[in-house]
């Protein structure tokens, strides 16, 4: 091809990829044409008008979003701004992590997505008079992660207030967190800090630090701006220190007159914020200290988002399936207590919880993300690690209207009362009551120093064991995390009982309660069936054939050469 | 560049055949081998190699011969030296990897669509046999499409409402809840799935659940609900239409019903 013919084409594609996009983007017949996509694939949830009141709406939380309001949670944006349209059609392309909200790059194409952004802003006339464009949050400046950077985050962390929602170490277990509402009234949770796979708008350092920067809009996670920030106006240094004389019983004459320095810059800096707010015309100087302060704010803003980002581990785990088990590790004499630090020294097993969808009352909207399980056994006895998080401990102090029963945090651990033999055998169903009867372990947080054992034929159809007091039991809740720890002996005396015996695969399944999510009876989170195993002792074989092997392999060899060798020497 | 020696040259194809197979067709174009025909293609590959070598018996003694002299040749000590340590090691890990191997769980032998039973019931109520039912709406497509876009319309607002927390919004069983679930919910938008079956296998499937499943389907690893408990037949069958009409798949019929 000659170099004209392809600069031609260049050009020609060129323009008429320009033109398809400014066309999908602004032209009224792009929001048209949303309306259909929107109608087929958005409204069943955000609903015609717009207003996230489609029919599926009533039982998902986080609700959908209304879109007649122009508050938006991820945005690019800085405080109080609407969002670009790149971020409504990269929401629409990802997805967002940890709600109903899923990701449509696979169903919808590129152009339709865009159709879908333009029609979208149609609910909300903000749009139409805002003719500049919203401010982006300038990612300049960011602060890369390192251990120094997580350490000062973790000091502002406490500093700015984080922890009366967040909780001490992020799980979202503050003393404020089951009271927060949204915008419309609707019970928000603030985010478990370290389940960064449930972050709705991504756990980069970046996203988190536009969280910040920007606020999270209809949602009660302020943003990080001059009239609401901490000290704004001083440095770093000097917010410090204004801190630590406040925390003084008595000041001295001089650290009196220190602080109301303090005070008089801060008062300065906030004018000076609110007014740019409101539009105010300022003056160079003026936009020289708000400037100076805004970027002791990034800074800090930088700091804390490494600090979040410390909190979380780099993926979500996986569940324990298919070759990747629950095993029991064997070890010898008395099995670690609750508190042992040997129970740090091996991953343990995930299983994620679902909503229980399938029996009335349902679980829609469920709050506890998985229970991570660990397990020792000794020759005659067993304990599990039960670990799970929850942002609120609650003992049955209220009571369900529907039921009339407390409601509380629980834990049901279920086995078979007989392993199934093979991989045909029947297993007892996991819901809705089958043939096979179950045996239950069901741990409740108003008696943490007890378990009960119970046969079950279907969910709900459980009756406590006779005998009880096989199970000895801890338990503990600190900083949003329940732990439990149960043991019992491998062989029991009570038919009804799982009895165990190492190397056998058991069915395992789990259901967890958080009471002030309105977790009660069949209302609650579960896992479908898992297996677990005692884990043999490996076979002491492996220290003795491998050698018998080698060494024969050896004698082999020389072997094949003296035979090669004597018949050489007969040939010759 | 001196000439490989036909022992190399097999050796050269054993491995590379190998790598082959489980690294560009398993790996690169990813069609996934199982181990046992991995292990029949190199069986059949070692056979055409060995009649190769055994045609003449000049063509054999050259094949020896890089062994031959491994074994006995002075100029080869090193070599030599190098693979009596080598070949007892790599058989001394072998066997301890053989030996020390963790027991797996048995894989579970699942029929994803067992055979359905020959009447068609909802709830205790026998509808007709599974062959002969057919959607009691279906007929307003080509009658009355207003009433036949009503009734799509409803299956929609069912859907929503139950079934997209496992199935998805894009009816590809890939909702919010459906990486949680073994085995996992069914995938609407699998060209094998709909156009298979008739709208009463689905009736069956979604009216019985989990449990309605016959034991081959593995009953009790099935998360899906009894939806007769929940839904009405009219649900029932609306969501069915709804299912062919987002998809765009047809349902598996038999000529007209009588």
């Amino acid at each position: 091809m000659k170099i004209r013919t392809i600069a031609f084409l260049l050009i020609l594609f060129g323009t008429l990829a320009v033109f398809s996009l400014t066309y999908a983007q602004n032209a009224p017949e792009a929001s048209e044409r949303g309306k259909e996509v929107y109608e087929n694939s958005c409204a069943h949830c955000h609903g015609i008008e717009g207003r996230g009141d489609g029919s599926a709406a009533e039982n998902l939380l986080p609700k959908p979003r209304d879109f007649t309001r122009g508050l938006y949670k991820i945005r690019s944006t800085e405080a109080g701004q609407l969002p670009t349209d790149q971020d409504l059609f990269d929401i629409i392309t990802v997805g967002m992590p940890g709600s109903s909200m899923p990701e449509w790059e696979t169903a919808l194409s590129t152009e339709e997505r865009w159709q879908v952004v333009a029609y979208i802003k149609t609910f909300y006339e903000g749009f139409k008079e805002n003719e500049n464009p919203p401010k982006q949050i300038t990612l300049e400046g960011k602060i890369s992660y390192a251990e120094q950077s997580v350490e000062i985050g973790k000091e502002l962390y406490v500093e700015l207030g984080c922890v009366e929602c967040h909780g001490n170490v992020g799980r979202g277990d503050g003393t404020s967190a089951p009271t927060l509402t949204d915008s419309w009234g609707f019970q928000t949770w603030p985010a478990n800090l370290t389940q960064g796979w449930n972050y709705r708008g991504g756990a980069d350092t970046e996203d988190i630090f536009k969280r910040f920067i920007g606020g999270i809009a209809g949602s009660p996670m302020p943003a990080f701006e001059g009239d609401s920030f901490l000290n704004f106006g001083l440095t770093a240094e000097e917010s410090k220190r204004l801190i630590e004389l406040e925390n003084r019983d008595e000041m001295t004459e001089a650290e009196e007159e220190e602080s109301g320095k303090f005070y008089e810059k801060m008062d300065t800096a906030v004018d000076i914020a609110l007014s740019i707010k409101e539009g105010a015309e300022m003056s160079a100087a003026e936009m020289q200290t708000y400037n100076d302060a805004m970027k002791v704010v990034y800074e800090k803003s930088w700091h804390l988002a490494n600090y979040v980002k410390s909190l979380m581990p780099e993926k979500r785990p996986e569940p324990a399936i298919g070759n990747n088990v629950l095993r029991s590790q064997y070890v010898q004499g008395t099995l670690p207590a609750i508190d042992d630090a040997v129970w740090e020294t091996f991953e343990a097993g995930y299983f994620p919880l679902v909503g229980q969808v399938v029996i009335e009352p349902r679980q829609f909207n469920p709050t506890i993300d998985g229970v991570h399980v660990k397990s020792f056994y000794s020759d005659t006895e067993v304990a599990f690690l039960f670990v799970w998080d929850d942002r609120t401990h609650t003992t049955g102090d209220e009571i369900d209207e529907a039921t009339g029963k407390p409601l509380e945090d629980a834990l049901a651990v279920q086995f078979p009362v007989k392993v199934p033999q093979g991989p045909t055998a029947p297993k007892p169903y996991f819901l809705g009551g089958g043939r096979l009867p179950v045996y239950l372990w069901h741990w409740k947080a108003s008696t943490p120093e007890q378990v009960t054992e119970l046969t079950a034929k279907g969910i709900n159809n459980a009756e406590a064991q006779e005998a009880q007091g096989e199970l000895q039991v801890q338990s503990t809740y600190i900083d949003g995390q329940y732990k439990l720890w149960v043991k019992r002996a491998l062989k029991t005396e009570d038919k009804k009982d799982l009895q165990l015996e190492p190397g056998v695969f058991v069915p395992i399944a789990f259901s967890a309660w958080d009471g002030s999510n309105g977790d009660v009876d069949t209302k609650r989170t579960m896992t479908s069936w898992y297996t677990f195993t005692l884990e043999p002792v490996p076979s002491s074989r492996r220290f003795v054939y491998p050698p018998i092997i080698a060494i024969l392999s050896v004698g082999l060899l020389f072997g094949l050469r003296a035979f090669v060798q004597r018949r050489n020497t007969e040939d010759v | 560049m001196k000439k490989l020696s036909l022992f190399t040259i097999c050796l050269i194809i054993l491995i590379g055949s190998w790598v082959f197979l489980e690294f560009v067709v398993g790996g690169i174009i990813s069609v996934p081998i199982p181990n046992s025909v991995i292990a029949m293609y190199m069986g059949l590959i070692v056979i055409a190699i060995l009649v190769h070598i055994s045609v003449e018996d000049s063509q054999f003694r050259e094949f020896l011969r890089p062994i031959h002299e491994t074994l006995v040749d002075d100029r080869r000590r090193t070599h030599r030296r190098v693979l009596v340590v080598l070949i007892p090691l790599f058989l001394l890990g072998y066997t301890y990897a053989i030996i020390a191997q963790r027991a797996n769980p048995p894989g579970s032998p699942r029929d994803a669509h067992p055979s359905p039973p020959l009447e068609l019931t909802y709830k205790d109520e026998v509808i007709g046999t599974m062959q002969d039912v057919v959607n009691p709406f279906r007929h307003y497509e080509k009658d009355d499409p207003e009433a036949f876009k009503a009734h799509v319309e409803n299956g929609k607002r069912v859907y929503h409402q139950n079934c997209f927390y496992c199935h998805g919004d894009h009816l590809d069983g890939q909702g919010h809840f459906a990486p949680y679930l073994q085995p996992l919910p069914a995938n609407f938008q699998d060209p094998g799935i709909i156009p298979n079956f008739q709208e009463s296998f689905f009736f069956w499937r979604i009216a019985k659940g989990g449990p309605g499943l016959p034991a081959a389907g593995t009953p009790w690893d099935s998360a899906m609900p009894i939806w007769e408990d929940h839904l009405t037949k009219d649900e029932i069958w609306d969501v069915i239409l709804f299912l062919s009409e987002y998809t765009g798949y047809q349902f598996r019929t038999f000529g007209e019903a009588h």
